[in-house]
């Protein structure tokens, strides 16, 4: 199954995958599209800057997965 | 290595070089002979000419005005005091600028972020604030304590891990949390990965900055003329770059300007962005219609000019009890300082090479660089890979240490080889390290038994031969070159490359004596002047051997086919036979003896072109090269040192530098490059070290900053490992910066096998040796008294 | 402050030059002779890159004034060569690659000029003792050693020292 970005609808078969090229891109309509879901794409950021694992991504996956049914 | 390794690598095989017509070269006549740098003579006589020598007539000096606020807006600038000193001819300030923020990286327009003389607030304690252009230096210098400045100090934050807090000050508007970029590399499966290994080990490391330390500081001459015309005589790395970025802050033509670096006293780094000198000097003339001229004192150079990428890494690796390697995960939070500069492609860099030079089946990789009220940060010499090497080849060599594997052949089990694709990410062709590895086997052997308080630590390392990436935005070529062959049979190089001491004038010339057949003696190269050469992307990211190389050849191999055609028509051979240059001899390749010198084919071709010299055009632009270089470098580094348990003082007793630059071009070239790589990389990791507090620099001299002497250098031996790489000329890899890279990890490994100790942070100072032993020691009693107890 | 007259001879040449007298013997070379082969790296003596050889002394040229050199021979990197000839450290130099930007060469020739004219055999030891004094960013310095070594072994006949 392909997960889209809910910005620029490119595909990749994991929305963990999405959600590191959302941050990766780091360009405003990602970034707005994050705060428009209710999360701070810069508190995000830091967390993930500053502890181990993936806890920021996982945050923005599941979104990504929220907004399937609407794209 | 397994069987598909051996296949891939004998398909990889150094062959017989086959140029674009179809010549089969039987011999190389010029390559890795012993040639003399072409710039020698000029600098052993002292009549190399550099931008700190340069002076016009009508000539005024200019000083810059430093904000010694680490944060703060400027309110006001009044200049009245100083210019009514006689002599003072002009201030400028950024009121007398466009204001535009400017940046290398020009495809991205939220990182170009930095006004050299900025408008409305300064980001680092040294930021220019104003200029002044007088009669004499010292005037100048007068003038500058008459310029009064209106601050309003703003706090200032100096950490990276303080700048992303909520409530730090924000340095540049609109970017939140202070986060200038984030840079991610992944592939493969990285939680799968970990749960495969056996062993996991996370550390925190803290990479320190460090100065370029040019010999000559930034030095500019700028002269504009009533007919619209911008000279520059400018100490740097790319005139082309200089060229453009000018033009863009100016607002005028790059045709109108002309940027001029001769002799370049070292850049390493530092000198391919707009710097405060050639910057103020512009804005200057450009007001006055005289030419003005702006050198750094060493000071100066210590506080304003952008430094190596301070770091923190944090890294988590996973591997088999047998060696294999299965996961890595690491995160960068780099010290971006106040502005971009080109900080953004070192972070990048860094999370790429922390993979090299191992096959990793999963790695990740987030790196996030943040502003903060400190000297920016930017390239330095190996461009975040010294940084990657102290953190991976510790930790890996602490790991092997830990399970008892023989840390060499663990290497050796994961180490890239040609043909292997790191995922997405890049094709190796050509690949060396298997050898290197065996080489520094084979020395650590022959050392045998070392005196106690002496040991042996080793690192290996890869390097880009120059980037495929276009964040600068150019539409010309990466690398062009023009050759002209004169009647006499001498030739004129022009290239774009810039010569910094690195020999790349040499080497070009080589490349061009080679392919033309004729002496190194016979070339004139003209390079670094933006009116007469091509462009070039300039001598950054170790490129200018494998793309202006590739650019050399290629035209004198269009010179060539274009003279030999008079050759072919003159001799009226069979058509069966093909000729060839070599020595200045036109021949028969089959039949060498019968042919005819290379002067007189020159006379020929120059009448049989109506009078017309034959000029040849090459060109290099990488394409279809994966992300990040056309070709990768691979090397060893192996140093043996004596500690000092008491005063924690380090020796550097000898060493060993193990090296696969694909074919050596320039030899004598080479030897200079590794053994200056080695003290400038030596100097990271346990030298030259950049205290801050809140922002300011404690050491800005040459007493404070400690740089490696003559007396403290070991002797330096080298093995050239010989490898061929289809991307280069003649196939030639890099060997400007790769060999920065593992030298203070080297000398980690060799304070770790000396002492038992594991050092985080470098450079490595006496005192941190002194306090881990004291630290051990407290640790193993603990551990014994336990023991006992139980 | 009241200028003076004074006499430089540097490269067998006379040059009578009016000075500050807080002019270094430095910048009298470079601004006041003219000639920009002796170079300036720092504002602390502790680079090397101004060394040249007064009364065939090695000395930072940062580290006195003009005005204690009046009448003193000071030869500088443009005085090594004669005629066109280059003097035997300038070949060794050339042989073995000992510069590579070329802005601490002057003064890393001055200070090895010097000390092979009190010291025609150094050890390799004494070699780097007599450039501890000069910073080279580019070489790693041990091509510099080299190039003495084999000046002092006699590798190279003729020439000014």
């Amino acid at each position: 199954m392909a997960f889209k970005c809910p910005v620029c609808k490119k595909q990749w078969n994991f929305s963990l995958q999405v959600a590191r090229h959302i941050f990766g891109t780091g360009d405003k309509p990602h970034r707005a599209w994050v705060e428009s879901e209710g999360e701070s794409y810069a508190d995000l950021l830091v967390q993930q800057a500053t502890s181990p694992g993936n806890a920021s991504y996982e945050t923005v996956a599941k979104l990504v997965e929220k907004a399937q049914s609407k794209l | 290595m397994t069987t598909t390794k051996k296949a891939q690598e004998a398909t990889a095989k150094k062959g017989q070089e086959m140029t674009t017509f179809g010549l089969a070269k039987e011999k190389l006549t010029v390559l890795n002979t012993h040639v003399h740098n072409i710039d020698g003579v000029a600098k052993v006589t002292g009549r190399a000419t550099y931008s700190f020598d340069t002076k016009l007539p009508g000539m005024l000096y200019g000083k810059i005005l430093r904000s010694p606020h680490a944060h703060a807006r400027i309110k006001n600038i009044d200049a009245s005091k100083a210019l009514a000193l006689h002599g003072v001819k002009a201030v400028v300030t950024g009121k007398d600028t466009l204001g535009i923020k400017q940046g290398i990286w020009r495809r991205y327009q939220e990182l170009c972020d930095e006004q050299i003389l900025p408008v409305e607030k300064v980001r680092y304690i040294g930021e220019p604030v104003a200029a002044v252009a007088a009669a004499t230096e010292e005037i100048a210098e007068a003038a500058l304590d008459l310029i009064e400045v209106d601050y309003e100090v703003l706090p200032g934050v100096f950490e990276p891990m303080e700048a992303m807090k909520k409530d730090a000050p924000t340095i540049h508007e609109g970017v939140e949390r202070n986060i200038n970029v984030t840079r991610h590399i992944e592939w493969g499966d990285v939680e799968s990965g970990f749960e495969e290994a056996d062993y996991i080990r996370e550390d925190n490391f803290f990479c320190g900055g460090q100065a370029h330390m040019c010999m000559e500081t930034r030095a500019a001459v700028s002269s504009y003329t009533p007919e619209g015309k911008l000279t520059i005589y400018h100490s740097n790395q790319s005139a082309y770059y200089m060229q453009a970025l000018m033009a863009g802050v100016l607002g005028i033509r790059e045709g109108d300007i002309r940027v001029i670096a001769k002799y370049v006293g070292g850049g390493f780094g530092g000198k391919f962005e707009l710097d405060g000198a050639i910057f103020c000097t512009a804005i200057l003339t450009m007001k006055l219609f005289r030419p003005v001229k702006i050198v750094y004192t060493r000071e100066e150079d210590f506080i304003a000019t952008k430094r190596r990428t301070p770091m923190h890494y944090w890294v988590r690796t996973g591997i088999k009890k047998d060696g294999t390697f299965c996961a890595r995960e690491a995160r960068v939070v780099s010290n971006g300082g106040a502005y971009t500069g080109m900080g953004a492609t070192a972070l990048y860099l860094t999370g790429f090479f922390h993979s090299f030079p191992y096959v990793w089946p999963a790695y990740r990789y987030d790196g996030y660089r943040v502003y903060t009220n400190t000297l920016p940060s930017t390239s330095m010499r190996g461009f975040g890979a010294p940084q990657a090497m102290w953190c991976s080849e510790q930790q890996l060599e602490w790991m092997a240490t830990d399970l008892g594997l023989d840390p060499i052949e663990m290497r050796r089990k994961n180490g890239h080889y040609a043909g292997y694709e790191v995922p997405g990410q890049a094709y190796i062709a050509s690949c060396g390290l298997d050898e290197a590895l065996t080489k520094t086997k084979e020395w650590i052997k022959a050392k045998g038994k070392l005196p106690a308080n002496r040991a042996i630590g080793y690192s290996a390392a890869g390097f880009m031969s120059g980037g495929i990436f276009n964040w600068f935005d150019t539409p010309y070529s990466f690398s062009s070159a023009v050759v002209t062959i004169n009647q006499d049979g001498t030739v004129i190089l022009h290239i774009g490359a810039t010569e910094i001491g690195q020999g790349s004038n040499t080497t070009m010339a080589i490349i061009a004596a080679e392919t033309l057949g004729v002496k190194v003696e016979d070339i004139t190269v003209h390079s670094g002047d933006t009116d007469h050469c091509p462009a070039d992307l300039g001598a950054w990211g170790s490129r200018q051997t494998l793309m202006t190389g590739n650019a050399t050849k290629r035209a004198c191999e269009d010179a060539k086919r274009q003279i030999l055609e008079f050759a072919y028509a003159k001799m009226g051979l069979n058509i069966v036979y093909d000729l060839d240059i070599k020595d200045r001899w036109v021949h028969i390749v089959a039949r060498p003896e019968r042919g005819m010198p290379w002067e007189e084919l020159c006379k020929i071709a120059t009448r049989g072109k109506d009078g017309q010299r034959i000029i040849g055009r090459g060109f290099y632009t990488p394409h279809r090269k994966g992300m990040i270089s056309p070709a990768y470098s691979y090397m060893m580094q192996a140093v043996e040192v004596e500690i000092d348990k008491e005063t924690g003082h380090i020796d550097l007793i000898d060493s060993l530098t193990a090296h696969d630059c694909g074919t050596p071009i320039n030899h004598l070239g080479l030897i200079g490059q590794l053994e200056g790589a080695f003290s400038m990389a030596a100097g990271y990791g346990y030298l030259e070290y950049m205290p801050y507090e809140d922002g300011k620099l404690m050491n800005p001299n040459l007493v404070d900053y400690k740089m490696i002497r003559a007396t403290e250098m070991p002797e330096t031996p080298i093995a050239e490992i010989d490898t061929y790489e289809p991307e280069g000329p003649y196939g030639a890899k890099e060997a400007g910066e790769g060999l920065t890279n593992p030298t203070a990890a080297a000398i980690g490994n060799a304070i770790f096998h000396a002492l038992g100790i594991q050092m985080k942070e470098c450079p490595v100072r006496p005192h941190m040796i002194v306090q881990a032993l004291k630290e051990k020691e407290e640790k193993d009693k603990a551990a014994k008294g336990a023991k006992k107890g139980k | 402050m009241e200028k003076r007259l004074i006499t430089l001879i540097v490269n067998e040449q006379a040059y009578e030059i009016y000075v500050n007298p807080k002019t270094l013997l430095v910048e009298a070379i470079r601004d006041h002779v003219g000639l920009t082969g002796t170079k300036r790296g720092c504002e602390t003596v502790s680079c090397g890159a101004c060394t040249v050889l007064v009364n065939d002394m090695a000395v930072k040229s940062c580290s006195v004034l003009a005005v204690q050199c009046d009448g003193m021979k000071i030869t500088t990197s443009e005085g090594l060569e004669v005629n066109g000839k280059l003097a035997p450290i300038q070949k060794a130099f050339l042989d073995n690659g000992s510069y590579q930007c070329g802005f601490c060469t002057s003064g890393m020739l001055m200070a090895t000029s010097g000390l092979l004219k009190e010291n025609k055999k150094p050890t390799k030891d004494q070699i780097k003792e007599s450039i501890e004094g000069n910073i080279c960013r580019c070489t790693g310095y041990n091509s510099i050693v080299r190039a003495v070594e084999a000046v002092a072994r006699g590798e190279y006949k003729e020439g000014s020292v």
